[in-house]
């Protein structure tokens, strides 16, 4: 994975106000979407993170994974 | 860059809070149940008022929705948010003078004192939704006049916030005792936030406490015949607008020194964290005005004064932004963080207190841009009274406030129980589930508003009128806020499922230590005069008598220091025949002129 679960959970739930308001942000350029297309559309783009996301990571990202798997309770964090 | 200070906490022993605290801990853990009881029962007024309003689903009586939204803007605003600060403010006064209360019996006297206020506020709430009891208190969180309540949910509001007087009384006994020991000594940084908030909230209540002891109480016992609405609603802003920095300071406090400690950093600078707090002390309650920008009866000028006042407020905001994502900074590049941007995969998102937090801060963002519109003059003109306010504050203290108590609920349990956490994969869906409810819920609240639906209605849906949106319509703009408000109910779900389970777990022996965030800036770079409490409260007060001498002398000169006579609101079952007998008059005079009228015109036209 190029992020932890983690992380994923929250790039997911920075695509919802994005995903939200894409249709009011088209509407300035003249592109008119239904509900469901911005549904479609919106599933396309959490479609796009995931697969993103589940892709093998790169060598030097390892390393930083690998530190993440420490964080949480660390006494004093420093 | 200073060299970084020493941990000033229970950290070096290693020992948890409850450990280093056992009688305190006990407090602490009372206000925080106390305060999750109100949570439990205001959220679930949220989604019955969030189904009700939008018609998704109706099982109560219109007449019954703002007892609903009274029971849940008090026990959310008011009690959750203090019932919980008082917990933390005392965690941060002992943790960081590292000595105990001076007298336990005596913050348990405070804290019994707020729990009797609340009881008092409750009961007429609660009676309002039943006719076989004569009281009621259906008069939202702002009771405003003609409304009236029953004269106990006055008397509880009082006791309330005498108890958190006397909380405050606590941590400045506290503070001058470890002063008398260490009189050449900085004052705590998370001590120095707990005296400047107070010191705030004393000033701010003077406004509530003149409103409803003065006009408000006196009037629901028949003692006084009216009150000047204008008056006791600008004494309630006066307190009304600070009350928001009351619950944000111990976010921002958190935000100060929990969030670089759980990111794996320090603070960046505790002078610039110093700063922010003196300019909340003195900046805080000069602007209630701006609450008022559409009442009559306030001059343009006192309004404009107020909104002058507000946008200074940005400052310390802007500020806190900058100090925070920098300490978030430090901490991802200590754990290996690199680039523009890349660092901010280091952090460490898998742990809901800081995840938690971290979204908390990002709404606020938002909140804060919303914020500007509701200040600026010309501008809250469009959005006075309309949904959009209800969207603001359910990003501030609904999200902001409220999702980083959440959040630091998860480091503070187990501190305060000497339990783990119940389940942290659990919070983690939990604070995410929140942030996704609230972009739901209060972006369609803030569309809504602009379209010019209005604010505590049960029913904004009107005959022979139809609210249009520019893009998609109002039907989808009432879906998001009913799918919002089921979101925000299910993360509740998860949050108590956490403290439930958490409060039945087995003691733990591997628990972090207490503490909180070293700095890389410390206290030794801050000029002292930011310790001089008297000086900032001094100009505090000036501020205030600046900004509100003039208005309030303004208002009793044109309305009377009593009013005119106002006929409170609910009318009692006595004054109903009264009324009746008024009506039957004027309907009889009405007629008998109309007759009068009709006779003369077929005279005139009759050859």
């Amino acid at each position: 994975m190029r992020i932890s679960k983690g992380a994923l959970l929250v790039v997911l739930a920075f695509t919802v106000p994005l995903i939200v308001e894409l249709r009011t942000v088209l509407v300035w350029v003249n592109i008119d979407l239904s509900v469901l297309e911005s549904a479609a559309l919106g599933l396309v783009i959490v479609g796009l993170v995931v697969v993103w996301a589940f892709l093998p990571e790169r060598e030097d990202d390892r390393q930083e994974r690998d530190d993440d798997q420490t964080d949480g309770d660390v006494p004093n964090g420093n | 860059m200073a060299k970084p200070t020493e941990v000033r906490t229970m950290s070096e022993a290693g020992s948890t809070y409850i450990d280093a605290f056992p009688a305190e801990a006990k407090v602490v853990r009372a206000a925080f149940y106390s305060s999750f009881l109100a949570l439990a029962i205001g959220g679930l007024f949220g989604v019955v008022q969030t189904l009700h309003r939008t018609d998704v689903y109706r099982f109560m009586d219109s007449a019954d929705y703002y007892t609903v939204l009274t029971a849940h803007g008090v026990l959310l605003a008011i009690t959750f948010t203090i019932f919980f600060l008082v917990g933390v403010f005392t965690w941060a006064i002992t943790t960081s003078l590292d000595r105990g209360v001076e007298d336990i019996r005596f913050t348990w006297a405070w804290y019994g004192l707020m729990v009797l206020g609340t009881a008092l506020v409750a009961i007429p709430i609660f009676a309002g939704f039943t006719d076989s009891i004569d009281m009621s208190a259906s008069v939202l969180f702002t009771f405003y006049a003609p409304l009236q309540a029953h004269p106990l949910f006055y008397l509880g509001l009082v006791l309330f916030v005498v108890g958190t007087w006397l909380a405050g009384v606590d941590w400045f006994r506290s503070w001058l005792a470890w002063k008398a020991e260490n009189p050449d000594e900085r004052i705590p940084l998370p001590t120095f936030m707990v005296l400047t908030t107070t010191l705030m909230w004393y000033i701010a209540t003077l406004g509530v406490a003149i409103a409803i002891l003065a006009f408000l109480l006196p009037w629901s016992l028949g003692l006084i015949d009216s009150v000047n609405p204008l008056l006791t609603r600008t004494l309630f802003w006066f307190f009304g607008h600070p009350v928001v920095y009351f619950w944000l300071m111990p976010a921002y406090m958190m935000w100060y020194i929990m969030l670089p400690k759980v990111s794996g950093g320090k603070l960046f600078s505790d002078p610039l964290a110093r700063v922010v707090f003196v300019l909340f002390l003195i900046l805080s309650v000069p602007t209630g005005i701006h609450h008022q920008y559409l009442d009559p009866g306030i001059a343009e000028g006192f309004k404009f004064i107020a909104m002058t006042n507000t946008m200074f407020l940005l400052l310390p905001s802007l500020l806190t932004a900058f100090t925070v994502v920098a300490s978030m900074e430090h901490g991802a590049r200590q754990r290996g963080g690199e680039g523009y941007f890349g660092w901010l995969k280091a952090l460490p998102w898998r742990d809901p207190v800081f995840t938690g937090m971290a979204l908390a801060g990002l709404m606020f963002a938002a909140a804060g841009f919303s914020g500007m519109i509701n200040a600026g003059m010309n501008i809250n003109y469009l959005v006075h009274n309309t949904f959009w306010v209800v969207g603001h504050f359910h990003l501030t203290v609904g999200t902001a406030v409220a999702l980083t108590f959440m959040a630091v609920t998860y480091w503070f349990l187990p501190q305060v129980t000497g339990r783990a956490l119940w389940n942290r994969s659990v919070a983690l869906v939990q604070v995410v589930l929140w942030f996704v409810g609230m972009t739901f819920m209060s972006n369609a609240m803030h569309r809504a508003g602009l379209l010019g639906v209005p604010r505590r209605t049960a029913e904004p849906q009107y005959d022979g009128f139809e609210f249009e949106a520019a893009v998609g319509s109002v039907g989808e703009l009432n879906a998001q806020i009913a799918l919002g408000g089921i979101l925000l109910t299910l993360s509740l779900a998860l949050f108590f499922a956490n403290v439930v389970g958490t409060a039945f777990n087995g003691k733990s022996d591997s628990l972090p230590a207490n503490g909180y965030a070293e700095t890389l800036s410390g206290s030794e770079d801050a000029p002292l005069v930011l310790d001089n409490l008297k000086l900032w409260t001094a100009i505090a007060v000036v501020l205030v008598i600046f900004a509100y001498t003039f208005p309030i002398l303004s208002i009793v000169d044109r309305g009377g220091l009593f009013g005119p006579d106002v006929n409170p609101f609910p009318v009692s079952l006595d004054t109903l025949p009264v009324l009746g007998l008024v009506l039957e008059q004027y309907v009889t005079t009405a007629l008998a002129t109309a007759g009068e009228l009709t006779g003369s015109i077929v005279t005139e036209v009759t050859p």
